[in-house]
């Protein structure tokens, strides 16, 4: 995995994600006869990346390109909506055009676009819809909306060219904590899911209480390899009598007292400390449920998906209970964890070969659920 | 020449198609249903009912704000996807010019406003001046900017418009809100336009379109964005909140002058440029050479080499700043987030450019934006008879920690360690 970063004078970090494998030689034959391959433009714009990217097949990434504006959300210390939808009005074009010129193709080449429409931040999502739609009508090819969970799902499916439904996946992000089956390709099962606040934004509430910062993810992931995971214990994220759910706002709570409590005794805490024990409180139910589900559900394949799936602890957790437990592990590399649209790309493929189209009305769903939804618009087909 | 225009600042969703002086079509609708739902439906129903060859379009006209946040944004979207799929120019039409357009000829003031909530409007005041041809008696009329748009509060405009002493005809979603206090504060006689004119009219973007085009005034598509005229909320309070941050110099305005050269090649025509100034903005990997011999030039044997800047400029936990100034560099300073503690690893000059305020405006945003990648406090070692850099940093609010003896060699001086802590 190769990346190119650029920062740009506003802040804005430009990436160009190269899977740095050796470029297959186009086969003669397929290119001939033409209409072997697929490919997807794809655009994302859900939270505060700005992304782009050309896929063929689903699984074979041309170009990943990631406008980057964290930067300049830092300093809130947290995502604000109005600042990343107007950064990515400013950069959709510049990614979608160096996705194609990354991919040396044309607008022509493309056999569908797909565009992330919902869950997310709604001024966000419209960017990338409107733009898609305007792409779409003024070129005449088809359109496909995307789930934006179902496109980290299927980021499993850019590297791990063997992995194929049925499956479990572990779906953990800033938004979202969710345990689905993946029945097939683009058919989901949500078996488990949190009852409160996300994993990801636990990680960046409890980051923020000990003053770490933003983004709490890596910065905890960080502080945590400093420090004793087992210095302090703290409850399980568990819900009684729902095996599969999750519950972090009492967990998060637990740290927050935790830190007041030791402050009104004047005692010093160890943040690393303090990071590691809550992260392990995290990792551990994450783990114990995941293979939980795989085992009873009867399958033998467990993928991770979305921003907290970079975490190394996670990563590490889940790998070891996987082996341990005769379960083939798959994720996807850090940087495709995180917000992409070569994942989007992924998914759209999938969409699209079922025949999924959607037609200029297609409005951006901040609260779009997963799987079961009215995903069949029955407009143009093609031009 | 055949223009589409599109605008969805306000309320209404308005489209049309002209091709040189007739229009081809003009779709408006003001409706429940949002812009993102209705937009390209519109926009469809043109293509079909007109045979319109999307390929036979020059130019993409937009209502370029102010207006609606989230309907600029369709609205912009839309008409960058089409500029980049179509590979045609955009004309970016101020929305209050396009909106008091649809009153030409009126030679009263006209003065469109659009609520802009809390007690204020996006308006502008514009005028038309009957031009009369020199043979016949036909006359042309012009219009004339008497107030560039802006979002000011109803108190405000109705002042200015009571000063003009004039006759004025109000339009815009504006109207209706505030109809009952500017009965009040109007003492100028004024009218209202009527609904065939009150609102946002593509037909009327078309017609000004059409003559920023003859006149060249085209933009880039890509690096286009709408004029919102306000910043966002968080960003008002933020500056509430830190009265004195550095609002001055920051990456922004560089870049639209790097542009500068490449918009004015690309469309042939002159654009005036800002004033020159220090520009603060992170560094490139294109400065390091000029940023590793400037340090050279300061610092001699301790001076920072290229490929320690290189390493150090590119990784995650540090931000580095330079100063610009007409294009060249003249300062740079960088710090280092070491568990929320940074370390100012540079800080310097241009031997001809100090005792001017730059290494304190630069500083100033270093410590911003370092606040920004988690930095709590900061601290740093400065030789003990550097008295001209002691002061900046006691300026900026660094405290005087103690003393390394005899750190620096070539002349042997003491370090001073300063700090800046949160609480200070």
């Amino acid at each position: 995995m190769i990346i190119d970063k650029k920062t740009e004078d506003d802040g804005v970090i430009m990436m160009s994600i190269k899977s740095g494998e050796k470029e297959t030689a186009p086969d003669k034959e397929k290119e001939a006869s033409g209409k072997d391959h697929v490919t997807i433009l794809a655009i994302e714009s859900s939270c505060d990346e700005t992304a782009a990217a050309v896929v063929r097949d689903g699984r074979e990434v041309l170009s990943n390109i990631i406008s980057s504006q964290i930067a300049l959300h830092t300093v809130y210390g947290g995502v604000v909506p109005e600042i990343a939808s107007r950064k990515h009005v400013e950069k959709v074009n510049y990614c979608v055009r160096e996705a194609l010129s990354q991919a040396n193709l044309k607008l022509e080449d493309i056999d569908a676009i797909a565009v992330t429409y919902g869950p997310g931040l709604v001024g966000a999502l419209l960017v990338g819809v409107s733009e898609a739609k305007a792409l779409s009508f003024a070129t005449g090819i088809p359109l496909v909306g995307v789930h934006h969970i179902e496109g980290h799902i299927s980021a499993n499916y850019i590297e791990n060219k063997d992995l194929k439904p049925p499956f479990v996946c572990l779906v953990v992000s800033g938004g979202h904590s969710h345990l689905v089956v993946v029945k097939d390709y683009g058919e989901y099962e949500i078996i488990g899911q949190t009852r409160d606040d996300a994993a990801g934004e636990a990680f960046d509430k409890v980051a923020r209480a000990i003053g770490l910062g933003y983004p709490g993810g890596p910065k905890i992931d960080k502080a945590a390899k400093e420090g004793n995971p087992d210095a302090i214990s703290f409850p399980a994220a568990k819900i009684a009598n729902a095996e599969y759910d999750f519950s972090f706002s009492g967990l998060k709570s637990a740290v927050l007292n935790y830190i007041n409590i030791q402050r009104m005794q004047g005692d010093d805490f160890n943040k690393n400390d303090l990071a590691a024990s809550f992260q392990k409180a995290v990792v551990d139910v994450l783990t114990e449920h995941a293979i939980r589900a795989v085992k009873e559900y009867g399958y033998d394949k467990l993928a991770i998906a979305g921003g907290v799936a970079s975490n190394t602890a996670l990563r590490q957790s889940l790998e070891k209970a996987c082996k341990d437990n005769n379960i083939s592990f798959y994720s996807p590399s850090p940087v495709l964890c995180t917000d992409n649209a070569a994942m989007i790309g992924a998914a759209g493929y999938y969409e699209y070969m079922k025949g999924v189209r959607a037609d200029l009305t297609l409005n951006a769903v901040p609260n779009l659920p997963l799987g079961d939804r009215e995903r069949r618009f029955h407009g143009r087909q093609s031009l | 020449m055949k223009i589409l225009a599109i605008d969805t600042s306000g309320l209404t969703a308005t489209v049309a198609v002209c091709e040189d002086d007739r229009l081809v079509a003009t779709f408006s609708i003001q409706y429940k249903t949002t812009h993102s739902q209705i937009l390209m439906p519109m926009l469809e129903k043109i293509k079909e009912l007109t045979n319109l060859d999307l390929k036979s379009i020059d130019a993409i006209a937009l209502a370029a704000g102010p207006g609606s946040f989230t309907g600029l944004r369709i609205g912009t979207a839309t008409a960058k996807g089409l500029c980049l799929a179509l590979n045609v120019p955009l004309i970016a039409v101020p929305t209050m010019d396009a909106m008091a357009y649809n009153l030409y000829g009126v030679e009263r003031l006209i003065c469109p406003m659009m609520d802009a909530r809390r007690s204020q409007v996006y308006t502008g005041v514009y005028t038309f001046v009957p031009e009369k041809s020199e043979d016949t008696s036909l006359y042309k009329y012009v219009m004339k900017t008497v107030l560039d748009q802006k979002c000011a509060s109803i108190d405000e405009i109705a002042e200015y418009l009571n000063e003009q002493g004039k006759p004025v005809t109000i339009l815009g979603d504006g109207v209706p809100v505030y109809l009952d206090a500017l009965e009040k504060k109007l003492k100028v006689p004024f009218s209202v336009a009527s609904v065939s004119q009150d609102r946002q009219n593509a037909a009327a973007l078309c017609a000004v379109a059409a003559q920023y085009m003859r006149e060249g005034k085209i933009t880039e598509a890509d690096s286009f964005a709408p004029e919102y005229l306000r910043p966002s909320q968080a960003e008002r309070t933020a500056k509430e909140n830190q009265k004195d941050t550095v609002a001055a110099a920051s990456g922004n305005g560089n870049s639209s002058e790097n542009s500068q050269g490449a918009l004015e090649k690309t469309f042939g025509m002159k654009i005036p440029k800002v004033k020159e100034r220090v520009f603060i903005r992170l560094m490139k990997a294109e400065d390091i050479d000029v940023a590793a011999a400037q340090e050279k030039e300061n610092l001699g044997k301790e001076a920072w080499t290229l490929d320690q800047l290189l390493t150090a400029s590119t990784r995650d936990d540090t931000i580095y700043l330079v100063a610009e100034k007409s294009g060249k560099v003249i300062g740079l300073c960088g710090v280092q987030n070491i568990q929320g503690d940074g370390e100012i690893t540079n800080v310097s000059v241009a031997k001809d450019m100090r005792g001017e305020g730059v290494g304190y405006k630069m500083m100033r945003q270093l410590l911003e934006r370092g606040r920004g990648i988690g930095i709590e406090n900061y601290t740093m070692e400065v030789r003990s008879q550097n008295a001209a850099a002691r002061r900046l940093y006691e300026k900026l609010g660094f405290k005087s920690d103690g003393k390394r003896p005899g750190f620096y060699d070539n002349p042997k001086d003491d370090a001073e360690i300063y700090w800046l802590r949160k609480q200070q």
